[in-house]
């Protein structure tokens, strides 16, 4: 019973934040729109995002995420993810641009993968721990993020690069955001860790970039 | 906003080939939009997101019946549903509704908005799946991103989707041929495959159909549709061991996929396994559970006697659709006919007098309603009530009354031992039973056997129709083969025994349709084309497959 209850109010929660923001969203379509407004509208973002990762994450520890599988496009998919990424519109809304974009050049597909650009994922899954490394990035970025993925016969991997300080300077995931930033929850990554598990294993990892900046990567165990 | 052709030059790059194709941009102020949710917030919300990317044409409506309304009355681009619509009709049932009546525009991109818990559901219905779906909370950014892909691949197959919808199969065939060799990029390229599968089903024709298929795995070697395609293929070219092969794969790999438990179902059937075909019916009632496949295992439960069985589909069936678009009268009809075999009279009249009171007494309907009663009427034991009932059953009867009716009339007429009656409507019943003969016979055969003309039944349900059968299934699987000879050769063996067989004559005239797509016009296929096709117009007139025929003619003519 009590479960029940629980599942209720979390899901009337969730539906009545998706409606604040619907109409924090409309509310900032307006040219005369205050800033409170577009600082009411990126809160409900990040607690709507950190809902949903809390629920997915607990889906995870108790019943286990199953995946939907599907064929997934890996370059519209990239591109899908930055045109509708709500961290990469919040970013260019900040006081300094931030550029969000799928790095071509960065793409390498082994000449051993059969199938070319298209994997079997749980399309809702991994976009959404993509945008949450996408949001971390924006975050730290200096002015610029790049998403990108290379594929081998038996492992792909996603990667957001962002020109911002070196984790290891600031302390990785629980880095001290710029002032002004919210606070990184560090959900961020055991999100990822979790969707990589059920997709059947991987890893995921923040590290140095080798020019400077921050680099991610989550990595799938899956056949390409 | 980034460059939708993008994804294209991507592909290209990886194939290695030149691009033709420039996509449009995509001029959202020009569409049509439909957004249904039963929470006007949400309504609201969704409208606002729409009118934001420049739709300015939006209806809502607050549920399905509403939702029906204005998709009869108007032309949409888009379609936005929400899954959980009300208790009566999920928007999957109303997606299904609208594809299975053909009121959806082949150009309407239908896309639903489903919360998580319900995605799967959507996800498993492949048979009647969306364009899309996405997840709830969906933001504005999302959805259009979403939306111009889908309206990207829409604009490259929309002269296809134009004669998709003039029902024109002939030029979907070769627009979507002349579409591929524009494009490289695979998803693309996958749609104008499948678009082109369907048209070449709705031909009837076989000889390309695998082909098409093999070309579509030969991208992708793990798209539902396209195994499920290959499968169906081989069935219709009467390879059911290879099809059945494929659908228990799909199973295999996806147990929760009803169109392949459904395939598996058909091929079982082809193989006169009913028992086996309504086990496999009864998995996919259980994944995904609507009315029609309630109404569909009542059937098959009535015809093998599992009278219980059947009462609990045929009452989950009437209680789905109750209130709902999906709702039929005729569900009363079935559960009544399986509660008097079940010996419950009363509980029969109580469901045709009392449920199903506000349906009106006419056509086949009233005819198998009051045939229905008379037998419970006689059952209870009020003989006086159940003579008057044939005789307003027969009141009713015109040529196009359907063979079901008839078939009720007459077990009515043996139970009451009217034996002259009951021998005449049953005949009937399978002389004008056409291309359901089958499902007629086994209908008429129960009838019989039920009220005791064990004796009968052969004399009834053969009539020399067993030979001609048997040559008209010779005829289609030479024809699956493109042997198109030898087919010719059976279908006029078939029609010298009965020259006005309905499956014999919709052979023929399929067989010619073909024979003159493949080898061009010649004026005695021709001129033998259109008989057949005439007389199948005076015998069972506007039937929606003869109808099809003829613009098929038309088409490969030029009429």
């Amino acid at each position: 019973m009590q479960q029940t209850l629980s599942a209720l109010v979390i899901h009337d929660i969730k539906n009545s934040l998706a409606l604040l923001e619907a109409d924090l969203e409309q509310l900032n379509h307006r040219a005369d729109a205050p800033d409170e407004a577009r600082k009411a509208y990126q809160r409900c973002i990040e607690l709507k995002n950190r809902l949903i990762c809390f629920l997915t994450l607990y889906k995870h520890e108790h019943a286990g995420l199953k995946p939907n599988i599907s064929e997934v496009e890996l370059f519209e998919f990239l591109e899908d993810l930055v045109a509708g990424s709500q961290s990469a519109m919040l970013a260019s809304r900040h006081g300094h641009a931030i550029e969000v974009c799928v790095a071509d050049l960065g793409i390498r597909i082994a000449p051993e993968v059969r199938r070319k650009g298209v994997a079997s994922l749980d399309e809702y899954l991994v976009d959404l721990a993509l945008e949450s490394a996408l949001n971390n990035a924006v975050r730290y970025a200096a002015s610029k993020v790049d998403i990108w993925f290379e594929q081998d016969a038996d492992r792909l991997t996603f990667f957001v690069l962002d020109d911002g300080p070196r984790p290891t300077r600031t302390g990785n995931a629980a880095q001290e955001a710029s002032p002004g930033k919210p606070a990184s929850t560090g959900l961020g990554l055991s999100l990822c860790k979790a969707v990589t598990e059920a997709h059947g294993g991987g890893s995921v990892a923040l590290a140095d970039a080798p020019g400077g900046g921050a680099l991610f990567t989550m990595a799938f165990d899956i056949a390409g | 906003m980034q460059d939708r052709t993008d994804a294209n030059s991507m592909a290209n790059m990886l194939a290695g080939k030149q691009e033709t194709f420039e996509s449009e941009y995509i001029r959202f102020d020009a569409l049509t939009a439909l957004v249904i949710d039963d929470i006007g917030a949400m309504r609201h919300a969704l409208r606002s997101q729409l009118q934001w990317m420049g739709i300015n044409s939006i209806k809502v409506a607050a549920d399905a019946q509403e939702a029906l309304q204005q998709v009869e009355a108007n032309h949409y681009d888009l379609v936005l549903c929400d899954y959980n619509l009300n208790k009566a009709t999920s928007g999957q049932h109303f997606l299904e509704y609208l594809r299975s009546e053909r009121l959806l525009s082949a150009r309407t991109i239908f896309v639903m908005v489903t919360a998580e818990a319900e995605y799967a559901y959507v996800a498993n219905a492949v048979e009647f799946a969306p364009d899309d779906y996405i997840l709830k909370p969906c933001p504005e950014k999302k959805l259009r991103a979403r939306l111009e892909r889908l309206f990207d691949r829409r604009n490259f197959l929309l002269p296809a989707l134009a004669a998709m919808d003039d029902k024109n199969y002939l030029q979907v065939v070769s627009e979507c041929e002349r579409l591929m060799t524009l494009v490289s990029n695979e998803r693309w390229l996958l749609a104008a495959l499948k678009l082109k599968a369907e048209a070449l089903l709705a031909l009837n024709d076989t000889t390309d159909l695998l082909k098409t298929y093999e070309q579509a795995l030969a991208l992708r070697d793990n798209v539902p549709w396209v195994k499920i395609g290959i499968a169906r293929a081989r069935m219709l070219l009467n390879e059911p061991d290879a099809a059945e092969e494929m659908a228990r794969q799909i199973v295999a790999d996806n147990p929760s996929y009803v169109a392949a438990y459904e395939l598996l179902a058909e091929i079982r059937r082809m193989q006169k396994d009913e028992e086996g075909a309504y086990l496999l019916m009864e998995q996919s009632a259980k994944i995904l559970p609507t009315a029609k496949r309630f109404r569909s295992n009542a059937e098959s439960a009535f015809l093998l006697g599992k009278l219980d069985e059947a009462k609990q589909y045929a009452e989950s069936a009437i209680r789905l659709s109750n209130g709902s678009i999906t709702e039929r009268p005729d569900d009363y009809l079935s559960l009544a006919h399986i509660q008097t075999d079940l010996g419950d009279p009363q509980g029969a009249i109580h469901t045709l007098e009392k449920s199903a009171r506000r349906f009106e007494e006419k056509g086949a309907y009233g005819i198998s309603r009051n045939a229905i009663l008379a037998q419970a009427y006689f059952d209870a034991g009020d003989k006086a009530a159940a003579k008057r009932l044939p005789e307003r059953a027969q009141r009713l009867l015109t040529p196009e009354s359907g063979s079901s009716a008839l078939n009720l009339i007459g077990k009515a007429a043996f139970k009451m031992g009217d034996s002259v009656l009951g021998l005449k409507m049953l005949t009937q019943a399978v002389q004008s039973s056409g291309l359901e003969r089958e499902r007629i016979a086994r209908h008429v055969t129960k009838s019989m056997i039920d009220t005791g003309q064990h004796d009968k039944v052969e004399e009834v349900i053969d009539a020399g129709q067993r030979r001609v059968l048997a040559l008209v299934d010779e005829a289609r699987k030479s024809m699956h083969v493109a042997q198109f000879d030898a087919a010719y050769r059976k279908v006029l063996d078939a029609l010298a025994i009965q020259s006005d067989n309905i499956e014999a004559l919709f052979a023929a005239a399929q067989l010619h349709l073909l024979w003159l797509k493949r080898d061009g016009i010649d004026d005695d296929v021709q001129e033998r084309a259109k008989s057949y096709l005439a007389v199948l117009d005076k015998l069972v007139p506007h039937n929606e497959k003869v109808m099809g025929f003829y613009r098929f003619y038309d088409q490969l003519t030029g009429a």
